[in-house]
C-alpha cells in the first residue's frame, strides 16, 4: 500500500512539485524569518559581549520610562566619585553614547537617512574602550573625530577628511584620525558610530557634568556580583547597576523584544501563506480523489480496508509535505539573506554577521509545514474511504454525495458568522492589544474559511458576471470557458478562495493605508495653524531646542512653539503612556486643541496651563474616568512621582499631541526632557511665505542640518511616504500569498484538462483549433481568478470597514484606482497561471485523447 | 458449497420509480466449479454478482460464502472477506498503472500484509505465462498480458471463489480464448471455484455450468433449475 501511494507520488511529478510548492513558500517565509531574525540577534549578542567584556560592573540610567528612541535621563557626575570611593573599585569612568547624533557625508547629508541610528560616543579609558582601532588612531583634542571603518568606507572618508557631526550643539567640522572596528567587524549593526573624547562628546551631547554609564573595574579576586550589590546601595533611585555580563544579555533582550515586533509580522504573513497554500492542497486532493475513485475502489476489492486507504491518502500528503516543508526550510535560509536585503530597499537596515540556523528553526519550519498539508488532506482522504469496492466495476464513477456536501452551505454560514462575531469582538470588546490582535485574526481566518465554504454557491452568479463579457468578446470559446467554470463549482470555489484571501488582504491594506494618509491629511488641516514644522530629519527623534532658538532670530518667524515628549506610568492605570509637554503660551496660535472643559470665559486651559495641571485627551478621559480636578500621579524617570490635577480636557483632531498634556517646564524638572519632538513655527502674517522658509531652511542646513523644516504639505507627504513605504513591503509579502494561489490555478487546471482529455479531443476532432482550445483554458484561468478577485475584493472592503471603524477619528477613503488595478491585476494573474495548462491542453493529440481511457 | 444464495431480492429506488433488478434468485456454487451467468443487458447478472461478492446488499434474501452469512456485515468484516475468500478478475484490467507487474500480482497479499507463498506464485507466474514480464509496468503490456496479470492477481491469495466480470470484454477473439483456457486451468489443476459473468455464449461455454438470468428470475441452470448439485454438468 505504501508503495502503491508513494509510486503514484513519483508518477506525477508536476503536481508533485506544484502541490509541495504550496507549502513550501509558506515554510519559507517562516524559515527565513528566523534565520534573519536569528541572524541579527546573534551580531547584536556577539557586539554587546564585546563591548562589554572589559567590564565588571556598569551603572546606567533606568530604562523604564525612556524615550520612544532610547533616551533616557543620564546620571549625575557626583555619582561618578561615589562610584569611585566604593570598596572593591578599581576604576571607575563615566562615559557617553548618544542616539540622537547627526554624522554628515560627503554630500552633506546625514549618513543614515532612516533607521539606523547615528551615535555620538565618547572615548573611554583603555582600561574599558571595546574599540579597536583598525587605521589611525583614537581622538585626542576637541577636534578630532575616530568613525567606524564601515561607514567611512561607504562614504569614501580618507583619514584627515573633515566631518560634521551634529548633536545638541550645533554642527561642528572634526578632522578624521581613525576607524574603529568592534570585535573584528567594521561596522555597529549598520550605525553610524562616531567618537569623541570624553569632554566633547559630552559637550556636543548636551550631557555636560553627566554621563549615560558609569563603568567599573574591580580589584583582582572581587567577584562582579558582590561588587554589583555595593554599587547599588550608593547608585540611588532612577539607576540600574549590573555586571557586564548582565549588562550585555540586557542590551540582547532589548533588541530581541523590539524585533520581535518584526519576527511576530513577519511570520503572520508566513502564516497566511501556508493557509493559502492549505486551500491548493485540499483542492489538488479532492481533484486527484476523485479522479481516482476507481483505484481506491480496486483496492478496496482486493481487500484493502477503509483504514488502509485513508492511511495511503494521508501518506501522500505526509511525503508532499516533507517535501514542502524541507524545501521551505531550504528556501528560507537562502532568502533570509534577500529579506534582508527587502528590509534595507525600505530604509531598514539590519546587521549580519554568519547566518544562524537554530534547531528550533528545523523543527518549527517542518512540523508546521508537515502538519497543515496533513490537516488539508484529511477531508479528501476521509473522501477517498467512502468509494464503494463495487465503484471498479463500473465505468465513469462519481464520488458519492455525501451528508457533508448537504450540511456545508448551512456551515459555511455558521462559520462566516462565527468569524464576523470574532473580529467584532477581538475590534470592539477585548481589551489588551495581544487578545485583540489575536481573536482579530483568528476572526479573518475563520470569516475567510466561511466565504470559502460559502463560495460554491457563488460561484455561479460571479461567473456568469465576469464570464458575460468574455462571451461577448470570444463567442463559443468564451461560452465553453464560462461553462468549464462552473462545471464543479466546488473546485472553482476553492481554487478561487485562495486567490481571494491573498486580494482581500491587499485590498484591505490598501484601504487602510488610503485612510490612514486622508486621517492624516485632515488631521493637519484641522489641527495645524503655524505654517512650518521642524522634525528630526529621520522623520522622527528628538532633537536640539536650539534649532528652534535659532530659527526664532529669523525675520518673519514670529512663534516657535516646541512639543517634547516622555514616557510615564499613571498611577492605577497600567501600561505606559505618552506624556507630551508644550509652552503654553503661545502653543494655540500654532495648533489648535478644542478645549472641552472647563468652559469657562476669560481663562483659557491652555494658555494657563499651572505647572501642577495636566491637559487629558476626552477619550483617554472618558476611558479612565477622568474628570476635571481629579489628583494624577505620573511616574517620572528617577522613580519619583509627580502629582498634578486634570486641569482641563480638550480635543486633538490633529492627533499630534497624544493623550496626556503638561508644560514643557515641568517636562524638564520631573522628566529631564530637554529636547523637542516637534516644533511649531508661526510665520509673520500666518500664511505661508517660501522666502522665510528658504531662510529657515539655510539657517538649519548650516548648523543644525539634524533638523528639517516642513510645510504642512511636506509633513502630510512625509507621513503619505511612511504609510505608502509599509504598505509597499506589506505588498512585497502578500505578494507570496498570491503566488501561492496562482499555482492552485495551475494545478487545478492541469487537473481538469487530464479529466477532460477526452472531451478536449472531441472538440479537435469537430475543427477546434489549437489557439482557441488554449483560449479556452486561458479564458477558465481569467474567470476563475476573476471571481477571486472580486471576493476578495468585496471581503478586502468589508474587513477595512469593520476595523476601521474601531479605530477612533479614523477617516475612510476607498482607493478606488487601487480597487480596479487589483481585479484587473487578478485577471492577468488568470492568464499567467494559464500559460503551461494551456500549452499542455494544446497538445494533446487528437486521436490519443479520443482514446484515452 | 463455497457460496449459497437464497431468494435473493434486489430493489433499486422506491415507490413507483423502483426497479426490480433480481427477483427472488436462489443459487449456490460449488467447490472447484466454474459457472458461466449469463443473461441480456438488464436481466440483473451483474446484480446477481455484485450480491454474491458482497459488493451489493440486497433487499431480502440471505448469500453464505464459505458458511458465513455475509448480508448484513460491516464494512471491516467485508474487507477481510474480499481479503481471505474473494478475488476479482474485471473486463477493463484495472491494474495499477505505477506497480510492476509483479507488484500488481502480489498486492492483494501485501495488502493484508501477508508474506507470499513463493512456490505458488512462482507456479501461478509459470501458468499464466508471463515470466519475462515481470518488470514491466501495466502500459507496456499487451490487453492480453495486462488481463493475465489480473488473473494471478485474483488467485495469488487462493481465494475461496474468483468472481470474473466479463473479462474477455475487451479483447480480441483469440486473446479471450487464452484467458478462457487460463481460467479453465485454474479449476481444473487448481480446483478453484470461479464465478463468471459474460454476454459472450463463446466465453460461457467453457464453463463447467450455466445459468441464465431474465427479468430479474434464474431462466436457466445447465445443472437443473435452482437445484444445487455437485456434480459438474459438463459443457452447455
Amino acid at each position: 500500500m505504501r508503495r502503491v501511494a508513494l509510486r503514484g507520488l513519483l508518477a506525477r511529478k508536476t503536481r508533485l512539485a506544484l502541490t509541495a510548492l504550496a507549502v513550501a513558500l509558506g515554510v519559507m517565509l517562516i524559515a527565513g524569518t528566523y534565520v534573519f531574525t536569528d541572524t541579527i540577534n546573534s551580531s547584536f549578542d556577539r557586539i554587546f559581549s564585546v563591548s562589554l567584556q572589559k567590564i565588571d560592573v556598569v551603572i546606567t540610567p533606568d530604562t523604564d520610562l525612556s524615550g520612544d528612541d532610547g533616551t533616557t535621563v543620564p546620571l549625575d557626575a557626583s555619582l561618578l566619585r561615589k562610584a569611585r570611593a566604593v570598596d572593591g573599585v578599581r576604576t571607575a569612568e563615566g562615559s557617553v553614547s548618544d542616539q540622537n547624533g547627526t554624522v554628515l557625508g560627503k554630500d552633506g547629508k546625514p549618513v543614515s537617512q532612516q533607521g539606523a541610528p547615528m551615535i555620538i560616543a565618547s572615548l573611554n579609558g583603555p582600561a574599558f574602550e571595546s574599540l579597536n582601532v583598525a587605521d589611525g588612531r583614537f581622538p585626542k583634542t576637541a577636534d578630532e573625530v575616530a568613525l567606524d571603518k564601515g561607514t567611512a568606507d561607504k562614504e569614501g572618508f580618507k583619514l584627515g577628511a573633515r566631518i560634521s557631526v551634529q548633536g545638541v550643539a550645533p554642527r561642528k567640522r572634526y578632522r578624521l584620525v581613525g576607524l574603529t572596528t568592534i570585535g573584528g567587524v567594521p561596522s555597529l549593526g549598520g550605525a553610524a558610530f562616531a567618537t569623541l573624547t570624553l569632554a566633547e562628546a559630552q559637550r556636543m551631547t548636551g550631557k555636560q557634568g553627566r554621563f549615560d554609564a558609569i563603568d567599573i573595574d574591580g580589584d583582582p579576586g572581587v567577584d562582579p556580583r558582590q561588587l554589583t550589590a555595593r554599587v547599588r546601595q550608593i547608585s540611588g533611585r532612577g539607576t540600574v547597576v549590573r555586571t557586564g555580563r548582565q549588562e550585555a544579555q540586557s542590551q540582547s533582550d532589548d533588541i530581541r523584544s523590539n524585533l520581535s515586533f518584526l519576527s511576530t509580522a513577519l511570520l503572520a504573513f508566513g502564516g497566511i501563506s501556508l493557509f493559502v497554500g492549505a486551500f491548493i492542497i485540499f483542492n489538488t486532493f479532492s481533484i486527484t480523489v476523485a479522479q481516482r475513485a476507481r483505484e481506491f475502489a480496486l483496492l478496496r476489492t482486493l481487500g484493502a480496508s477503509r483504514r488502509q486507504v485513508l492511511r495511503s491518502v494521508l501518506l501522500e500528503g505526509l511525503a508532499i509535505g516533507v517535501l514542502g516543508a524541507a524545501a521551505g526550510l531550504g528556501l528560507g535560509i537562502a532568502v533570509a539573506s534577500g529579506l534582508r536585503a527587502l528590509f534595507k530597499s525600505f530604509g531598514i537596515d539590519l546587521p549580519s554577521s554568519g547566518t544562524v540556523i537554530l534547531t528550533r528553526t528545523i523543527t518549527v519550519s517542518l512540523i508546521v509545514g508537515i502538519l497543515v498539508t496533513l490537516i488539508a488532506c484529511v477531508v479528501p482522504a476521509l473522501r477517498a474511504t467512502r468509494v464503494p469496492p463495487v465503484a471498479a466495476l463500473r465505468e465513469g464513477v462519481a464520488l458519492p454525495e455525501t451528508r457533508h456536501s448537504r450540511l456545508a452551505f448551512p456551515l459555511a454560514l455558521v462559520l462566516t458568522a462565527i468569524g464576523v462575531a470574532l473580529l467584532v469582538l477581538g475590534l470592539f470588546v477585548a481589551s489588551g492589544a495581544t487578545s485583540a490582535l489575536s481573536l482579530t485574526g483568528a476572526g479573518a481566518a475563520v470569516t475567510f474559511l466561511g466565504v470559502a465554504l460559502l463560495s460554491p454557491r457563488l460561484v455561479p452568479p460571479i461567473a456568469s458576471l465576469v464570464g458575460a463579457p468574455l462571451q461577448r468578446l470570444f463567442g463559443l470559446t468564451g461560452r465553453l470557458a464560462r461553462e468549464n467554470s462552473v462545471r464543479q463549482p466546488g473546485r472553482t470555489a476553492t481554487t478561487a478562495a485562495a486567490l481571494m484571501v491573498g486580494v482581500a488582504l491587499v485590498c484591505f491594506a490598501a484601504i487602510f493605508a488610503a485612510g490612514a494618509n486622508k486621517t492624516i491629511a485632515d488631521a493637519v488641516d484641522s489641527g495645524l495653524r503655524g505654517q512650518v514644522i521642524l522634525q528630526n530629519q529621520a522623520g522622527f527623534g528628538a532633537f536640539t531646542p536650539a534649532a528652534g532658538a535659532a530659527v526664532k532670530q529669523i525675520p518673519g518667524v514670529e512663534v516657535v512653539s516646541p512639543v517634547r515628549g516622555a514616557t510615564t506610568r499613571v498611577q492605577g492605570i497600567s501600561g505606559k503612556e505618552a506624556l507630551a509637554g508644550i509652552d503654553p503660551a503661545g502653543f494655540q496660535r500654532v495648533y489648535r486643541l478644542t478645549v472641552v472643559k472647563p468652559r469657562t470665559p476669560g481663562r483659557n486651559a491652555i494658555r494657563d496651563l499651572p505647572d501642577n495641571g495636566l491637559l487629558v485627551e476626552t477619550g483617554y478621559a472618558d476611558d479612565h474616568k477622568l474628570k476635571l480636578g481629579d489628583p494624577v500621579a505620573l511616574k517620572t524617570p528617577r522613580n519619583g512621582l509627580l502629582r498634578v490635577k486634570v486641569s482641563g480636557i480638550f480635543k486633538d483632531k490633529g492627533q499630534l499631541v497624544g493623550s496626556l498634556v503638561v508644560s514643557n517646564r515641568v517636562l524638564q524638572q520631573q522628566f529631564g526632557v530637554d529636547r523637542d519632538q516637534l516644533t511649531f513655527i508661526g510665520l509673520t502674517g500666518g500664511r505661508e511665505n517660501p522666502a522665510v522658509k528658504r531662510a529657515i531652511d539655510a539657517r538649519l542646513a548650516r548648523d543644525f542640518p539634524q533638523v528639517e523644516a516642513r510645510t504642512a504639505a511636506q509633513f502630510t507627504q512625509d507621513q503619505r511616504d511612511q504609510i505608502n513605504q509599509l504598505l509597499g513591503l506589506i505588498y512585497a509579502l502578500l505578494a507570496l500569498t498570491v503566488i501561492v494561489a496562482l499555482f492552485g490555478i495551475v494545478n487545478t487546471l492541469v487537473l481538469s484538462i487530464t479529466e477532460r482529455t477526452r472531451e478536449l479531443g472531441m472538440l479537435r476532432a469537430v475543427g477546434t483549433s489549437r489557439r482557441q482550445v488554449k483560449a479556452m483554458i486561458r479564458l477558465e484561468a481569467v474567470i476563475t481568478a476573476m471571481i477571486g478577485g472580486v471576493l476578495g475584493i468585496v471581503l478586502g472592503v468589508g474587513l477595512s470597514l469593520l476595523v476601521t471603524r474601531a479605530i477612533d477619528d479614523f477617516s475612510i477613503a476607498f482607493p478606488v484606482g487601487t480597487l480596479v488595478v487589483v481585479l484587473i491585476a487578478s485577471g492577468v494573474a488568470g492568464v499567467l497561471a494559464a500559460i503551461l495548462p494551456a500549452r499542455r491542453a494544446a497538445r494533446l493529440d487528437v486521436l490519443e485523447a479520443l482514446a484515452y481511457e | 458449497m463455497i457460496v449459497t444464495a437464497t431468494d435473493i431480492k434486489r430493489r433499486y429506488g422506491a415507490g413507483e420509480a423502483a426497479v426490480e433488478a433480481l427477483r427472488g434468485v436462489s443459487v449456490a456454487f460449488p467447490k472447484g466449479e466454474f459457472t458461466a451467468i449469463m443473461g441480456p443487458s438488464g436481466s440483473g447478472k451483474s446484480t446477481l454478482m455484485h450480491i454474491l461478492a458482497g459488493l451489493d446488499r440486497p433487499t431480502e434474501g440471505s448469500v453464505l460464502v464459505d458458511g458465513t452469512e455475509i448480508v448484513g456485515l460491516d464494512d471491516n468484516a467485508l474487507t477481510q472477506l474480499r481479503r481471505d475468500k474473494l478475488g476479482f478478475i474485471f473486463q477493463s484490467f484495472n491494474l495499477l498503472p505505477v506497480l510492476t507487474a509483479e507488484e500488481n500480482i502480489l498486492l492483494p497479499l501485501s495488502i493484508a500484509g501477508r508474506d507470499p507463498d513463493r512456490e505458488w506464485i512462482r507456479r501461478l507466474i509459470e501458468t499464466v505465462g508471463l515470466g519475462d514480464r515481470l518488470t514491466h509496468r501495466p502500459a507496456e503490456l499487451s490487453g492480453g498480458q495486462q488481463q493475465r496479470v489480473a488473473v494471478a492477481r485474483a488467485l495469488a491469495s487462493r481465494p475461496s471463489v474468483v468472481f470474473a466480470d466479463e473479462p474477455t470484454g475487451n479483447l480480441d477473439t483469440k486473446t479471450s480464448a487464452d484467458i478462457l483456457t487460463l481460467l479453465r486451468r485454474s479449476v481444473d489443476e487448481f480446483g478453484q471455484t470461479i464465478v463468471m459473468v459474460t454476454h459472450d455464449p463463446e466465453s460461457a461455454s467453457v464453463a463447467d455450468r450455466l445459468l441464465v438470468l431474465r427479468d430479474g428470475l434464474l431462466a436457466e441452470d445447465s445443472a437443473g433449475v435452482a437445484a444445487p448439485v455437485v456434480a459438474p454438468a459438463g459443457q452447455a
